[in-house]
């Protein structure tokens, strides 16, 4: 027997990058999770369901927290990066830089501190949506179940949250640290960024509250979002009557991304339903320019398309202005091959997703003309890191791409 | 009921696409942002996507009859928003030349202009050796002996030559573009509804007049401005030539005319007029490719044209009040050259757009007249 | 367990809110070997204090009362096999949801506590499996998906079997030259992998490939599946420890699309006959072999139509223009116009599909085709969508883009059917029999689709989810297959183009191999991966009902001729639905058993009626209601203080003598809560909710003898998020308590 296979190393803690590391840890290899965020769950966790089912994530998460926990196999490193790799001997040795522990591992997720921090923050699990304190749980489901705290936003000389925690979790002069480890392979599951609303001032981006990307809406349906699961304009605080769906906001264009982002019409179409199931007089209308379902989601189309107050238009919108407390769409249907001058209280784009190519250069990773990583022998792509694609694909790929590290792994040891 | 349209790809037309600067067509995934952004569309009706899919198709036929072809400004606020760069600007443009070259008469003519990129030497050339020749004929190729200090043209190269050359051109372009106008028109009311010719006009002409619709487009502001004053030098330019003959014949006013004579003054600043439209054209054709489309061959060869007339105008006016005479005759001749060659290729040149725009505008604007009455 | 230990956490709280030293009285009345309290007993110090009293033997088992048991679960994490551990969430269901210093809360501590130590005083240590394991992968299936499945595993370090049902390996794609791009470029085709790939394998010696051969049988389980294939030179038997089915998929019929002209001419032709064509090298119009200047192809043909496919194929769109890619690099002179309703590209195929569209001669347009007619040359009728109304097209070849339909056999309905055929021939009544001959002729159908032949109770093949394809029913779990150890992948598992079949292939393989190592090791595999522990059966007292191996949802117990469950521990997915049906209450793990959750039912106080606080049991689900509970609690939002929690695997390990228990002992009402249920069901295992709401429909005519009124037990199902309604359903159950006044049972 010749000695154990070194360790896969795993970038990224979204769904991907936890199936990846999972289903590895429980072939039996040793694995390296590293996220940078101060939990796992990435992306999907800002989303309020799943497409097609309409099942929240959390569920999945339950489940694969708890594979963690039971699995002595993969130590999870949050709050932490890989700032250096080099090749040596078929493997990798890889730096990974953890971001200071303010909040350490004796932290009990109490609560004490929270309501003694002076600091507001904008909260970046609402994106922005919400304020909350500087110290608090990064969100109900959080795991580790461990508090964060943006130091940045902390007032000069404050210490009250050091002084209200009685379990001395709280640090404040943790510093950065570095270590370095010997991996056999890396599953590389990057994940991605959503396309910034402000580069599409064309479509309202930037130029009025209630011109919102569809991460947005996730958050503005979802319980722990900023208005409790309410869908409510911005602006005002108000239920909009009209709501519009943009499509390819973005995506498909090469002024912008000249790839489809594969989820964004099922998104849309997910999202229509929270609108009606909310709100059922709303009268929303999806603007698109195909209508991509694949495979068994084609019924969520078929069923949204069949909803009263619903509207599928082809066309892509060409403008959204805002007009007093309305936001005013033109575009032509072309269905009725006619110019449509249509108006909307919340208008959602359907932003694309960009991948986090920034995350995978460390890894001198070839990516291809749109930003995303092409695999390599012993650097395993998974997930949104290497095509635009939905949850099911991504696990689905993370799951082969687990495999191709674990060989090629094997052939290190 | 009208009979069911059969589409019949046409290679040929998008081989002539492709050479006329239209071939980014093939991009076209029919989203429709174009006809969204466009604000000449109509709202019934609108375009280019419609016609992106025609052209893709080659559906020469339907092109020629779909007045959203002149409708078109060619602003390129759609190209600059394409979100496959199809360039719908440029394609629509492609699709201009290729329907003036179709109805062109006579067709061989239209065909010639069309392939400017190869013949332009002969369409600027033949035109000028045509007056060097006359000229010479005519022993006008000389300077007189006698020429006063403040000599007029009319000194080099007398006004009958002039006329008897100008006046059958300009007759021979009318015809031509006459018979393609009356194609063009019959296309246009072919199964529509009734059109009232005259009812349009009057409309068509103030809108024309002001490039009330230019004014709506976002990518090229520049170019409304630029347009506009050339349409305005060249009615200036029109109208001096006609009271010129007023002048000699009637008025028998003395040649040259004082600088601060009237119809000098009109002249002149026409011609300034010309001077910055012209200006103002060739510097957005050379700016943000973007926004100012393609440049093809056909599109070159008439602003060319167009900037070497005005050219040679101005300089033959300044060479005869500051240069030599042997040099302001060479000028003088290039000039007549150039401009014999706008009037004989108007019909089939981008210049023609100024026939069928104002057709389709006379046809729109008549449409919504006779729907009124 | 004996000699158990109590650990009481004062932090976070508890120690302010309640009075500890009531409950160490308790702990000391219930005969505690141990009793302590610790300021943080999830702080290394605090759990070290734990451990060593287990190590050193102090105590035989722990009982944690601090935090809920989905948190610090690293700190409290002992050796299952030595030691047993229970938690009671002090903290999350005690003093975050209810006011501090009340005589309530602390009634409601003290409860879990003597419930937890219920629980804990019935488990035991787990004895993990320990069998002869089979490492080998079959792989049915010898296409992209099922030879990228064989390649994996054997990369794996794993001998891998291939039965091919066709003369040669490669399936539906072996053919080709060129495929559509999986990675960049992605403007171009590129050269087909396959037959390097059957090249690799066949080179392999760890690989063996049965070509023209099917699967005959299988029994057995994880670890030990006995395989005996049909192959041309005889029957061959073997073991393998893991299975990819890999059968792919075949073209939706044409001729049942009457109006696209497929048999009324030779010119109308599969996309699949046109892959046939071009792979021959010859593009040629079956009429006259000309070669055909104009093809139309027509998108959808049979996919996303409710009279055939209701689902998209998926695959099509990138097929189509792949062939047009083909067809334009030997014959550029050649129009293509594809006829669609939405082109379907994902992802960078976007820049095929740009590419493709480039091409001189490549068309399109969004239409409805209404009929396709003539003979030699083709008319094609349609609505055209994209300048409205009707077009023709010209067209000297047609291909239909058909959908594609799984190569599954759906196992339970083949079930259905069997049982049916027997019930109609040996039936007890007539009326029994016609009602089976009705059912067997509504499942005739599926006689004779096996593929597999598992001899299974549940099935000879995997269950199918919708439209016949055996998918995982869970969007984060794609390989959470219902017959552990059987993995479907490509074509035949969903939907799915070339690029994601093969990817598919890969995953499987990973998830073959997995459940061997965890067969291995003695482990359960996902979603209770990890699991050591197995059901014992007390056949003894089996009176052989049948209903454990009928529920159990995963085909883990086949039965004998006299009805008698045969455990098959290794196929077991450890949810206890076993244990829910089974009436004599002979089936326990370890740590979790019908005794253990009676004993907490026991151990509950019930107040005396004149005291007028009712006392509510509710049964949660431990997958998504109690973590909604738990986030509740870290919301500080409190909910009622006469509910008492007992987390539970799945409702459908609900015993009915608990419900029966807790009735008699006077527990004014049950609550169960669990995942959803229905065509988008939640639950892990697949019908826990449906399973207990039957169950609790059979007891309710007890009920009414007994005088109890129905609303006393409710089912509620709640998903994972939604932590604002745990509260209010509890709430609102207590309110509907209080309204009924107390249990009549009191006191007897």
């Amino acid at each position: 027997m010749t000695a154990a296979p070194r360790p896969l190393l795993v970038v990224g803690g979204g769904i991907a990058g936890v199936t990846a590391a999972l289903e590895a840890a429980e072939a039996g290899r040793d694995v390296v999770l590293v996220e940078r965020d101060a939990c796992i769950g990435g992306r999907v966790l800002r989303n309020h369901h799943y497409f097609p089912k309409l099942c929240p994530p959390t569920c999945g998460m339950e489940i694969n927290t708890r594979r963690l926990e039971r699995n002595r196999r993969v130590r999870v490193l949050t709050g932490a990066r890989v700032t250096a790799c080099r090749e040596d001997g078929g493997g990798y040795e890889v730096t990974i830089t953890h971001a200071p522990a303010y909040v350490t591992e004796r932290c009990t997720a109490c609560g004490a501190c929270t309501p003694v921090c002076p600091a507001k923050v904008k909260d970046p699990f609402n994106l922005g949506m919400a304020e909350v304190p500087a110290i608090r749980l990064p969100h109900p489901h959080a795991w580790p179940k461990r508090f964060v705290l943006d130091r940045a936003a902390c007032p000069d000389g404050c210490h009250a949250c050091r002084d209200a925690c009685t379990y001395e979790a709280i640090d404040l002069a943790a510093v950065e640290r570095t270590e370095t480890l010997a991996v056999g392979a890396v599953v590389l599951a990057t994940g991605w960024d959503p396309y910034p609303l402000e580069r599409l001032p064309e479509l309202g981006g930037g130029r009025s509250p209630d011109v919102i990307s569809n991460v947005q809406m996730e958050r503005l349906a979802a319980p722990a979002g900023p208005t409790g699961g309410k869908i409510l304009r911005p602006s005002d605080a108000q239920p909009p009557r009209r709501v519009a769906f943009v499509q390819c906001a973005g995506s498909r264009d090469v002024n912008h991304l000249a790839y489809c982002s594969a989820v964004c019409c099922l998104a849309s179409l997910k999202q229509a339903i929270y609108v009606k199931e909310q709100l059922p007089d709303a009268e929303v209308t999806i603007y698109y320019i195909d209508r991509r379902a694949p495979g068994r989601n084609e019924e969520m189309l078929t069923r949204v398309a069949a909803m009263d107050g619903v509207r599928l238009v082809k066309g892509k919108v060409a403008k959204v202005e805002p007009n007093g407390a309305a936001l005013a769409l033109r575009l032509e249907d072309v269905d009725a091959g006619r110019i449509v001058r249509a108006e909307a209280d919340l208008v959602v784009l359907a932003t694309g997703m960009v991948p986090r190519s920034q995350d995978t250069s460390v890894f001198a990773t070839v990516i291809d003309e749109d930003g995303f990583a092409v695999e390599r022998p012993g650097l395993a792509v998974a997930g949104v890191a290497h095509r635009p694609e939905d949850v099911a694909a991504s696990v689905r790929d993370a799951t082969g791409a687990a495999a191709r590290a674990c060989i090629a792994a094997g052939r290190s040891a | 009921m009208a009979a069911i349209p059969t589409l019949l790809p046409s290679h040929e037309f998008r081989e002539a696409l492709r050479r006329r600067g239209g071939d980014t067509a093939s991009r076209c995934f029919q989203c429709a942002t174009c006809s969204g952004v466009c604000e000449l569309a109509p709202d019934e009706a609108p375009f280019p996507r419609r016609l992106m899919l025609l052209a893709q198709w080659g559906q020469a036929e339907r092109l020629a009859a779909d007045p959203a072809v002149w409708l078109c400004h060619q602003c390129n606020d759609c190209t600059v928003r394409c979100p496959r760069d199809a360039k719908p600007g440029d394609v629509v443009q492609a699709i201009r030349a290729l329907v003036i070259e179709k109805l062109a008469f006579p067709g061989f003519l239209g065909r010639l202009v069309g392939a400017a990129r190869a013949s332009w030497p002969l369409l600027v050339g033949l035109p000028i050796a045509f007056w060097v020749a006359l000229l010479a004929a005519t022993g006008h190729l000389a300077i007189p002996v006698a020429l006063p200090q403040h000599w007029a043209y009319e000194q080099l190269v007398p006004h009958v030559l002039i006329y008897s050359v100008f006046f059958p051109a300009a007759g021979w372009a009318l015809l031509a573009a006459w018979v393609s106008g009356r194609r063009f028109w019959g296309l246009l009311a072919a199964g529509g509804p009734p059109v009232s010719f005259f009812g349009g006009v009057v409309p068509a002409v103030s809108e024309i007049a002001t490039h009330k619709r230019f004014a709506s487009c976002d990518a090229a502001r520049p170019r409304r401005f630029g347009h506009l004053t050339l349409l305005w030098g060249f009615v200036g330019a029109a109208v001096t030539s006609g009271l010129l003959i007023v002048g000699i014949y009637v008025q028998h006013l003395a040649m040259p005319l004082a600088l601060t004579h009237p119809y000098k003054v009109l002249g002149n600043v026409s011609a300034v007029l010309l001077v910055i439209g012209a200006t103002v054209l060739v510097a957005n054709r050379l700016g943000d490719g973007r926004k100012a489309g393609a440049a093809t061959a056909f599109d070159n060869y008439f602003l060319t044209v167009v900037a070497l007339v005005i050219v040679t105008g101005v300089l033959s006016e300044v060479a005869r009040l500051a240069l030599t005479p042997e040099f302001a005759l060479a000028v003088y001749v290039v000039h007549l050259g150039l401009v014999l060659c706008l009037f004989l290729t108007f019909p089939y040149s981008k210049f023609a757009h100024m026939l069928y725009r104002s057709l389709t505008m006379v046809h729109q604007l008549g449409g919504a007249e006779a729907s009124r009455s | 367990m004996e000699r158990l230990g109590v650990f009481l956490c004062s932090g976070c709280g508890i120690g302010e809110a309640l009075k500890l030293e009531g409950l160490t009285a308790i702990a000391e009345e219930l005969g505690a070997a141990a009793c302590r309290t610790h300021p943080c007993l999830c702080s290394p110090e605090g759990a070290a204090e734990v451990r060593a009293a287990l190590d050193d033997g102090t105590v035989g088992g722990a009982l944690v009362a601090a935090c809920s048991a989905r948190a610090k679960v690293e700190a409290f994490a002992f050796d299952p096999t030595r030691h047993a551990v229970e938690r009671v969430s002090l903290r999350e269901q005690v003093v975050w949801s209810h006011p501090a210093g009340d005589e309530d809360t602390q009634a409601l501590a003290e409860d879990l506590l003597r419930m937890g130590y219920a629980r804990l005083a019935k488990a035991g240590a787990a004895k993990p499996l320990a069998e002869a394991i089979e490492r080998t992968v079959l792989v049915v299936g010898g296409g992209l998906a099922g030879l990228t499945a064989a390649r994996t595993a054997a990369d794996l370090g794993h001998p891998v079997v291939v039965v091919e049902k066709a003369a040669a390996a490669g399936g539906s794609l072996a053919a080709l030259a060129e495929v559509v791009p999986a990675g960049p470029p992605y403007d171009t085709l590129h050269a087909n992998p396959l037959p390097g790939l059957i090249a690799e394998l066949t080179a392999n010696d760890g690989v063996r490939i049965f070509t023209g051969s099917t699967v005959a049988s299988i029994t057995g389980q994880p670890g030990q599946f006995h395989v005996t294939l049909a192959t041309p030179a005889g029957e061959v038997a073997l073991t393998a420890g893991a299975i990819v089915q890999a059968t792919g998929s075949r073209p939706y019929d044409a001729t049942r699309l009457g109006h696209l002209g497929y048999g009324a001419s030779p010119n109308v032709v599969t996309a699949a006959e046109l892959d046939a064509m071009l792979a021959a090298g010859g593009l040629k119009r079956p009429s006259d072999g000309a070669v055909p200047r104009r093809i139309v192809f027509i998108q959808c043909a049979g996919s996303r139509d409710p009279d055939h496919l209701p689902y998209c194929s998926a695959d099509c769109c990138s097929a189509t223009l792949r062939q047009i890619a083909t067809i334009h690099h030997s014959h550029p002179e050649v129009e293509t116009a594809v006829v669609y309703r939405d082109i379907r590209t994902p992802g960078q195929l976007e820049r095929f599909f740009l590419a493709v569209q480039q091409q001189p001669g490549s068309l399109f347009l969004r239409g409805e085709v209404a009929s396709v007619s003539g003979n030699g040359r083709l008319e094609v009728a349609l609505r055209d969508t994209a300048l409205g109304g009707d077009a023709a097209l010209e067209a000297d070849l047609v291909v239909l883009a058909l959908g594609l339909v799984p190569n599954s056999a759906d196992g339970e309905a083949i079930r259905i059917h069997s049982d049916a055929v027997r019930r109609a021939e040996k039936g007890e009544s007539e009326t029994q029999r016609e009602e089976a001959r009705k059912v067997a002729a509504q499942y005739a159908s599926h006689q004779g689709t096996e593929i597999l032949h598992l001899d299974y109770r549940q099935g000879p093949d995997l269950p199918a989810l919708r439209y016949g394809f055996p998918d995982s029913h869970f969007i984060c779990f794609p390989y959470e297959t219902r017959r552990t150890g059987i993995y479907a992948a490509g074509t035949v598992h969903a939907p799915m183009d070339a690029a994601a079949a093969a990817e598919d292939g890969a995953g499987a393989a990973m998830k073959a191999v997995q459940c061997i190592v965890a067969a291995e090791r003695g482990e359960a595999v996902h979603p209770r991966a990890g699991d050591i522990t197995v059901p014992d059966f007390f056949l003894q007292r089996c009176t052989q009902c049948k209903r454990c191996t009928e529920e159990c949802p995963f085909g883990t117990l086949n039965e004998d001729e006299k009805g008698t469950p045969q455990l098959n521990a290794l196929r077991c997915r450890r949810c206890g639905i076993c244990m829910g049906a089974c009436p004599e209450r002979i089936i326990s793990f370890p740590d979790y058993s019908v005794d253990a959750v009676a004993g907490m039912i026991k151990a509950m106080s019930v107040p005396e009626e004149v005291e007028e606080k009712p006392r509510i049991l509710a049964l949660m689900c431990e997958n998504d209601a109690l973590p909604a509970l738990d986030a509740a609690a870290t919301l500080r939002r409190g909910w009622n203080p006469w509910v008492r929690v007992i987390p539970i695997r799945c409702l459908g390990s609900t015993n009915i003598v608990w419900i029966a228990d807790s009735l008699s002992r006077g527990i004014d009402g049950v609550i169960l809560i669990g995942c959803k249920s229905g065509d988008d069901y939640q639950c892990h295992y697949v019908r826990g909710s449906q399973l207990a709401q039957t169950r609790l429909g059979n007891v309710q005519e007890t009920l009414q003898r007994l005088a109890l009124e129905p609303e006393r037990i409710r089912v509620v199902e709640l998903a994972h998020d939604e932590f604002a309604r745990v509260p209010e359903v509890l709430d609102e159950f207590a309110a509907t308590i209080e309204g009924l006044g107390p249990n009549p049972m009191k006191g007897f």
